[in-house]
């Protein structure tokens, strides 16, 4: 999860990963960002994240993104 | 029918009226049956383009989920029996037929669209060639109509099919409930671009009367009439004027007309969505915005997310994700990231996906050279901005300049101002040459006197007129600020006095024929699309 925050922090500085939970209903992460994210998790914890999984639930919070990436490692 | 009619506000009354008498669950039928016959008002010969799509696509839906199932169904009861590699196997062989029934109606509905869309500009091009290298031979164009609200339906449908290949929802099961979903009347002519998941609820639930949504919809109507027959109605006079006749002008005429474009293209385009929603309202059915105060963006990018928001999200959703996301493009994020470092590396793949998504949104306005430069004047400048983002970070820390301030804001936004108005050259002008000669002329004989000398009230507007269109506009300049800081305008009008809300209400209805320019312009300019 800190690498995650990492991963995050690396792609927006000025973003509040650890508390804030609406990255993507308040507009604070835009496509390019999730973009970015996911290029970077997906090399970082040797997942593929497919466009099915950019929805609002995966991406809200950093905890989110965490549990998706733990769902997709599973499988 | 055309949505500036009376025949229209008489169609929507009485269909509302039968809509809430009827029993609830036959709603969805008559709104079926009205978007149909409003579709066929239009020209019988087109229906069977809409048919193809809604058969077409329906079909898709069900053989994909057939085939998802049977896949599912075969590793269930194999399952003791099947090794993982052989479950792999039978999972990907599935993914892949789900991938080919996907692919064929995407191709043939999109094939459609853009033959009648594209074929005869491919062959002008061909000519062009040929011409070129000295060959007499030519192709003959087709006389090819464009079906009602084709570009619209096309991708709301396709939209459908490329959801449930991704498994996001189980396909419609009943053909008629779908038909609806690909013709529901209010929204056919310019949309919104609707997603199933959350429109396919609204029309087949049952919906009480509620004098709310009559009121607000009216009241939204209302408001959209005013933009499009006072505003741009007027507003089209001039830019019609030194657009057609590009030769003609220079300096802060251009100037000017580029500027009432911009009045012209936002009233229109978003009156006519304020027409649209309400009328869905009336029917308790609600559409996504298309538009959120767009001149208030800060930057180009920020612009696509406040106009025409429906085609934007479609064009991320279906487009920029899948592509950026795909395999080839990881690679490709790989190789540049080794070969540029990291932060370069990294925004490579999205510059070109940039490039992709406004060749699209060009083309997707028209089959004409200065569309694809109009898409591509946006996707390079977002692709830069986004190539460029530590750079400008870095200059805007050396010159302590806070981007949160207001003055900075404000910069923004009159800069980005700016660069739309300049991408307007394209999209009005007659063709890319005639946009290149008006951008030229517009620093021939440009001079402060052209702002006092009257030379602006001969341009097919008289002084009464400008003075209408700069009321209108400042009026809603302060609605604009207060949704800007999230006021619900039609709410806090219904907390106001009778007297205030009616006053606001008859001014509107008494405006907007009287100072409408009635018989300007006898359509909404997407409706072409």
């Amino acid at each position: 999860m800190e690498k995650l925050i990492e991963i995050l922090k690396e792609v927006n500085a000025d973003v509040d990963f650890e508390n804030c939970t609406t990255l993507i209903d308040d507009g604070i992460l835009d496509s390019f960002d999730i973009v970015s994210i996911v290029g970077e998790l997906n090399d970082a914890f040797d997942v593929e994240i497919s466009p099915v999984d950019i929805i609002p639930t995966n991406f809200n919070s950093a905890k989110a993104m965490w549990t998706m990436v733990e769902r997709l490692q599973d499988n | 029918m055309s949505f500036i009619s009376t025949e229209l506000l008489l169609l929507v009354f009485i269909t509302a009226a039968i809509y809430y008498i009827i029993p609830k669950k036959y709603q969805w039928i008559l709104l079926l049956v009205v978007s149909y016959m409003f579709y066929t008002s239009y020209g019988l010969k087109y229906v069977g383009f809409i048919a193809f799509t809604t058969i077409t696509t329906f079909l898709g839906g069900i053989f994909i989920e057939k085939t998802a199932q049977s896949g599912k169904d075969k590793i269930s009861a194999n399952k003791a029996t099947m090794t993982p590699e052989e479950k792999k196997a039978m999972k990907a062989h599935t993914k892949h037929n789900k991938k080919l029934i996907c692919a064929l109606i995407l191709l043939c509905n999109f094939g459609v669209l853009a033959f009648l869309k594209y074929f005869n500009f491919t062959i002008e091009n061909i000519n062009s060639i040929l011409t070129g290298v000295g060959i007499t031979q030519r192709l003959g164009r087709m006389s090819l109509l464009l079906p009602l609200g084709i570009s619209f339906y096309t991708f709301q449908s396709m939209g459908y099919i490329i959801d449930v290949y991704q498994g996001k929802y189980p396909s419609e099961k009943n053909p008629f409930k779908f038909a609806l979903f690909v013709s529901f009347f209010p929204q056919i002519l310019q949309g919104p671009i609707g997603r199933f998941d959350k429109l396919a609820c609204q029309f087949y639930e049952e919906h009480k009367f509620e004098l709310k949504n009559i009121q607000y919809g009216l009241q939204l109507m209302l408001w959209g009439y005013f933009k499009k027959m006072v505003l741009a109605d007027r507003a089209a006079i001039v830019v019609n004027k030194v657009f057609n006749d590009y030769t003609h002008y220079t300096g802060f005429q251009v100037i000017f007309a580029v500027l009432l474009y911009s009045v012209e293209l936002y009233a229109d385009f978003s009156g006519g969505m304020d027409v649209v929603i309400g009328i869905a309202q009336i029917f308790g059915i609600k559409l996504d915005q298309n538009f959120k105060r767009p001149f208030f963006s800060r930057s180009i990018s920020d612009f696509w997310r406040r106009w025409h928001i429906t085609l934007g999200t479609w064009m991320k959703d279906y487009i920029f994700y899948p592509f950026t996301l795909s395999k080839p493009m990881n690679k490709f994020g790989k190789f540049s990231k080794k070969k540029f470092g990291n932060t370069i590396g990294r925004v490579l793949p999205i510059c070109l996906a940039d490039l992709l998504i406004f060749f699209v949104v060009g083309i997707w306005h028209g089959a004409a050279w200065k569309y694809i430069a109009y898409g591509m004047y946006n996707g390079i400048i977002i692709a830069l901005s986004n190539l460029l983002e530590p750079a400008y970070k870095l200059g805007l820390n050396k010159l302590h300049i806070n981007s949160e301030a207001k003055p900075w804001k404000v910069f923004q936004i009159i800069r980005t101002g700016i660069l739309i108005n300049i991408g307007w050259y394209f999209d009005m002008g007659v063709n890319f040459n005639a946009a290149i000669v008006m951008m030229k002329n517009t620093f021939v004989g440009l001079s402060l006197s052209t702002l006092t000398d009257n030379s602006l009230f001969k341009l097919g507007l008289l002084k009464k007129d400008i003075q209408i269109l700069a009321f209108g506009c400042i009026v809603w300049f302060i609605i604009s600020v207060l949704q800007e800081r999230k006021i619900n305008i039609r709410e806090a009008l219904a907390k106001k006095p009778l007297v205030v809300r009616w006053a606001i209400y008859l001014a509107l209805i008494f405006a907007t024929p009287i100072f409408g320019y009635i018989g300007a312009t006898s359509g909404f300019i997407y409706a072409q699309f």
